[in-house]
């Protein structure tokens, strides 16, 4: 029995060997550039969220959990703040995003004449540098009469006798972010969605229709289930973005009333680069990369993609 | 009689869409035409009132003044270069990555694959100050990079190729293994190896996800701004569009009509760029039509 089993154990390892001879070439050119430029650096942030970093001297003195002790024991609560509104901008932003990519790829891929006009008018704000979607923004929620948005509401529509300080309340601010997230990103989840589309054979909506479903039908029964893979890659790619939000928080409101909108990244950002806090920026850092993985693996749970993953080809 | 309801039916099927995309477009646009638009004003230290969707004339004075400007044909230049050579390198490295996670079940596979996709969820830009100081450890026996390889082109390609590769990889990977596995079996029946595989099939089958990538790609290299700050720092010879931008904006926070004109200028091309490949590359059934049943 032995014997066998040490005679298979050599094969397979035989196998193993020639697989991984043949596959080097394919991945060491990107493993060598991960590891340098991204593991390594990756690693070193974990060492350094334990430690006093000095840029200039390149000093590192261990400190161990202080940093994180510090920074959960910040008088405005700022940590919290920034949990809570990476979590609420999660919630409320990837599924609208979701929502509105899938419907309007599934609108566009129906259409005879004119994808291209609607194909590139949604994905233009993607294409758009975030820095001047960020000042746009910033000009349209002026606190002021001369803010579009406060022009409908105040003088157009007469919703609200005086002009709203968007940018300057909790809420109103939050809402700014989250609504250029959603702009920022629904052209994005569109393009994912029209590619997968693609993908669909035209045999199966045309068997449907000749069984007379609608386009109701189509859509709920042939492409969202055809789409669930797509959906899981926009779905991570939204989650994650939620949680590397920062140029809106920079840009329209820097975190502010006293922290209230902030979020990890902008928080992380400022103690990093404001304040050359690196120990306690590499922390946040940490803090936010675990919070990320466990909700992805959890996603990956809910969607049963792992047993799929593990089949092998070839 | 019935035939012909069903074409009519049709036919309202398709104007309904068209005005349901328009309002959802006219919606989606605002912000932009209200860019385009201020960028033909000119502002005399206060914004208009009211807020104007459509411009009153069309002044040019902010795009001449812009293009006037010896800095701006640099960072083009310096834009333009960045960001072909680092697509070109990215699409050849994650293509091959890709394939080698799709299809050769390497030992350790897996277990490399979760590293891949766990860096995709750390936040990135703390690695810039490692990665900063690993491109300045990089020293070539050449007097004027004494820096090493921070402040050059050269450093800023190999960081954005770098922290490209995970992402492109894993995004190429899900196509690769969606495509059907009876074409490459035929060809290791036949006696081929992967390169054949790669080459003969993989290659042309993918042209339309590695377009979609080759986009991405593009975008992202030429709006970034943070990275590029960074590593080439004060370095005015390497100045990018983003980093203009970002000085303009800095510099003349009254003269928006500038800011947004420059910004225009700098996302024609992109617009552009997509106009093209979208028409080249998203058609038809990607694997349609490859095996005959």
């Amino acid at each position: 029995m032995s014997e066998i089993n040490k005679h298979l154990n050599k094969r397979i390892r035989k196998k193993e060997l020639y697989h991984l001879g043949t596959a080097l070439p394919f991945i060491l050119p990107g493993l060598i550039l991960v590891s340098i430029f991204v593991l390594y650096p990756m690693l070193f942030t974990i060492r350094i969220s334990f430690s006093e970093y000095q840029i200039v001297k390149r000093e590192v003195t261990w400190l161990g959990l202080e940093n994180y002790i510090s920074i959960f024991t910040d008088n405005n609560n700022r940590i919290w703040y920034a949990v809570r509104n990476n979590f609420l901008y999660a919630i409320i932003t990837a599924p609208c995003i979701i929502f509105l990519g899938m419907l309007f790829a599934f609108l566009i891929n129906n259409l005879r004449r004119g994808r291209t006009i609607f194909k590139v008018g949604f994905y233009l704000p993607v294409i758009t540098s975030w820095v001047i979607v960020g000042l746009v923004f910033q000009y349209m929620f002026n606190s002021s009469n001369r803010g579009l948005i406060n022009y409908i509401i105040v003088d157009v529509l007469h919703l609200s006798k005086d002009y709203i300080p968007w940018l300057l309340r909790e809420w109103t601010g939050n809402f700014a972010i989250w609504l250029m997230g959603i702009w920022k990103n629904t052209g994005w989840a569109m393009l994912i969605y029209m590619a997968a589309l693609q993908g669909i054979s035209k045999d199966l909506y045309e068997a449907a229709s000749l069984d007379g479903a609608t386009a109701w039908q189509k859509f709920h029964r042939i492409v969202m289930p055809l789409l669930k893979p797509t959906t899981f890659y926009v779905l991570v790619n939204m989650l994650i973005g939620s949680f590397n939000v920062f140029i809106q928080v920079m840009l329209l409101t820097s975190g502010n009333p006293n922290g209230k909108t902030t979020v990890l990244q902008y928080l992380l950002y400022d103690r990093a680069f404001n304040q050359f806090q690196f120990g306690e920026a590499s922390a946040i850092g940490m803090i936010t990369s675990i919070t990320i993985l466990a909700l992805t693996l959890l996603l990956n749970r809910g969607f049963k993609l792992d047993s799929a993953d593990k089949e092998d080809t070839i | 009689m019935k035939y012909k309801s069903k074409k009519l039916s049709e036919w309202t099927m398709q104007i309904l869409l068209w005005i349901l995309l328009l309002i959802a477009l006219a919606v989606f646009s605002i912000p932009y035409i209200f860019m385009i638009s201020n960028s033909f004003e000119q502002f005399s230290f206060s914004l208009p009132y009211p807020p104007r969707m459509i411009p009153k004339e069309f002044i040019f004075d902010a795009y001449q003044y812009i293009l006037s400007l010896d800095i701006f044909s640099t960072a083009l230049w310096n834009s333009i270069l960045n960001t072909i050579l680092t697509v070109a390198i990215q699409v050849v490295i994650a293509t091959l990555s890709a394939y080698g996670f799709a299809r050769i079940p390497f030992p350790g596979r897996e277990l490399i694959f979760k590293l891949y996709l766990f860096t995709l969820m750390v936040p990135g830009f703390l690695n810039i100050i490692p990665q900063f100081i690993t491109l300045s450890n990089m020293k070539l026996p050449i007097e004027s990079l004494q820096g090493g390889l921070v402040g050059t082109r050269a450093g800023l390609i190999l960081i954005y190729v770098s922290t490209g590769v995970c992402g492109y990889t894993f995004f190429l990977r899900g196509f690769f293994r969606g495509l059907p596995d009876a074409l490459s079996e035929s060809v290791i029946i036949d006696g081929g190896t992967h390169r054949t595989i790669f080459t003969k099939i993989m290659l042309p089958l993918s042209k339309p996800a590695l377009g979609t990538m080759t986009l991405f790609a593009l975008q992202g290299i030429w709006e970034e701004y943070f990275t590029a700050k960074v590593l080439l720092g004060s370095n005015e010879a390497m100045i990018t569009l983003p980093m203009l931008l970002q000085r303009l904006n800095g510099q003349h926070a009254t003269r928006w009509e500038w800011v947004f004109a420059a910004s225009i200028i700098t996302q024609i091309p992109i617009i552009l760029l997509f106009i093209l490949f979208q028409k080249k590359v998203v058609i038809g059934g990607l694997a349609e039509g490859s095996i005959k049943e």
